[in-house]
């Protein structure tokens, strides 16, 4: 059996991944092609996210996997096999403890702090796609910040349905420039973007696509200027587990009935432990 | 003036660099002979002025259209300076508006010229709906407020004479004579200071044609805008413009007061034009 490298890949690879990070970081929100790899789980999959991973995460790194919050889902268990088979590094699901973290369409309740990096897996990286097909011509609208057909579609909703009717992927503005595709987090994870002291980092694997929120960065969703930011709330609604409230919630469909649970698993557990930690 | 065209030129084709002199009027031709290529907008110079309705007449491939494309900036110039009223550089000088870039395009689109196609297909995009193609470009002149643009949207249409509670219908939805009111809501709804349209009622039936030709000659007096207006229809030239030039071969061939050009035509194509038609 051959011996694989530190983190899957050669230094080269790494090397090129790690040039577009940085290109995208200076750029914030700019959307930066790169070599996507082969990987050993399809694309579409998280390849994105792990390339990233893989090529930041060093030997003293500890790592948390999510996927929809969930650090026990399928998906979620075989990225983080997969990255700890190639680099034996350290793993937790308290996001506190974790230096590196990979998600798919959540953001972990808890704040996160300078010392932390947040890796989202994106399927669609463009936000131009639903409006103008032609990748030639949303390059020049982007150089160009020519949003307006966005801010139609947000009118169309607005005037018939009172609000955008974007539940996921909603458009955001970064550092009052590019507008992004902040990969399907919920509309209650927008408000968080704004001004994180992490470092975000987004890869498209099957797009070929790479981009990023350096920490402390000014993120606004489109809204029109008489009009606030609607995030979903849960009036009355505690999580069956942990009895916790005003957090993401999971709706599950029993036969007697609708449960909610947290998204954030890691964040139900230690509520768990609190709760009984008190009793 | 509000509008100074100077040796505005369109080539299609390699040009061997001397097309323009060779071809035009007076040489009875388009295509070059010595590159074959194909000089659609020759030399062109004109003025319009505010408040102005200028109409372009000529047979089919004269270059009336291309030239309407050029001052809109659909296709790119071959040679040739414009320069709009009040479109001044930092320094204070005039901007020759053909050398802006797609965002100072998108500005002067949203803010001082429009354009109406023939076609309401290119004028209008089927993905957004009658309110939202309003909308689009009440946008792009910088607007944010949404209550601001939806009473904008629904001003124009009832400026147009559609009832506003199909105002968030789809364009297919509506029948052309429709569409092309909408073309002119959406043209209209910046204020600009120019609309440039092409063959506006084409194809359109005649009561229709002549209730279109009415909104446009209204909504112009009322708003009071410049107008350029490309017809091979001398009827709807008569009805709308005060000036018309004759174009042939792309250039220019006669230039006059409307009534002069239609009752004492000069130039032989131009006498060839009127007699076939009226």
């Amino acid at each position: 059996m051959t011996e694989t490298t530190f983190g899957f890949f050669d230094e080269d690879a790494k090397k090129e991944i790690r040039r577009a990070l940085l290109k995208a970081i200076s750029l914030p929100g700019y959307i930066v092609p790169f070599a996507s790899r082969e990987m050993p789980i399809a694309r579409g999959w998280g390849t994105g996210g792990l390339q990233v991973t893989l090529s930041i995460i060093k030997e003293d790194d500890v790592l948390k996997v999510i996927d929809q919050g969930c650090d026990g889902s399928v998906n979620a268990v075989n990225i983080r096999d997969f990255i700890v088979s190639t680099t034996e590094v350290d793993t937790t699901s308290l996001t506190a403890k974790a230096t590196v973290i990979q998600t798919r369409h959540r953001i972990p309740e808890q704040p996160l702090t300078e010392n932390q990096i947040l890796v989202f897996q994106v399927p669609v990286a463009e936000v131009l796609t639903t409006v103008e097909p032609d990748t030639a011509r949303q390059k020049n609208m982007h150089a160009h910040r020519e949003y307006s057909r966005l801010w139609v579609l947000l009118y169309e909703d607005t005037a018939q349905y009172g609000d955008s009717r974007i539940s996921n992927r909603y458009p955001v503005e970064i550092n009052d420039h590019y507008v992004m595709d902040p990969s399907p987090i919920p509309r209650y994870d927008i408000p968080r973007l704004n001004n994180n002291p992490a470092l975000l980092l987004f890869g498209a694997g099957r797009e070929k696509r790479i981009y990023a929120i350096p920490p402390y960065t000014k993120v606004t969703p489109l809204t029109f200027v008489d009009r606030d930011f609607q995030v979903e709330t849960f009036p009355g609604i505690s999580c069956k587990r942990c009895g916790t409230s005003d957090v993401f919630f999971d709706e599950i469909q029993g036969v007697d009935g609708t449960y909610y649970y947290c998204s954030d698993t890691a964040n139900c557990d230690s509520m768990l432990n609190r709760k009984q930690n008190a009793a | 003036m509000l509008l100074d065209i100077q040796y505005l030129s369109k080539i299609y084709g390699e040009s061997c660099g001397h097309c323009l002199e060779q071809t035009g009027d007076e040489h009875g031709r388009a295509i070059c002979p010595g590159c074959q290529s194909v000089v659609a907008v020759n030399r062109v110079n004109l003025r319009v002025e505010k408040d102005e309705v200028l109409g372009i007449v000529g047979e089919s491939g004269s270059g009336k259209s291309t030239l309407l494309q050029l001052l809109y900036r659909d296709i790119k110039a071959s040679s040739g300076r414009v320069f709009f009223q009040d479109m001044l550089d930092s320094d204070g000088l005039p901007v020759d508006i053909l050398k802006l870039n797609l965002l100072e395009t998108t500005v002067m689109r949203n803010k001082l010229m429009s354009m109406i196609y023939q076609n309401p297909r290119q004028g209008l995009n089927f993905l957004f709906s009658a309110g939202g193609n309003i909308a689009e470009k009440i946008i792009g002149a910088g607007e944010r407020h949404f209550e601001t643009i939806r009473s904008r949207a629904l001003h124009f249409i009832d400026k147009i004479e559609l009832p506003i509670s199909r105002i968030d219908d789809y364009p297919e939805t509506f029948s052309g004579g429709q569409q092309q009111r909408i073309q002119i809501a959406k043209a209209l709804s910046s204020s600009p200071k120019l609309l440039l349209l092409d063959e506006p009622t084409t194809g359109l039936d005649v009561s229709v044609q002549a209730k279109i030709l009415d909104m446009i000659r209204m909504l112009q007096q009322e708003m009071s805008f410049s107008m350029v207006v490309v017809s091979h229809d001398l009827g709807v030239i008569r009805h709308l413009t005060d000036i018309t030039v004759v174009m042939r071969n792309g250039s220019i061939v006669e230039y006059g007061l409307t009534d002069q050009i239609l009752e004492d035509p000069q130039h032989g194509y131009t006498q060839l034009l009127v007699s076939s038609i009226l």
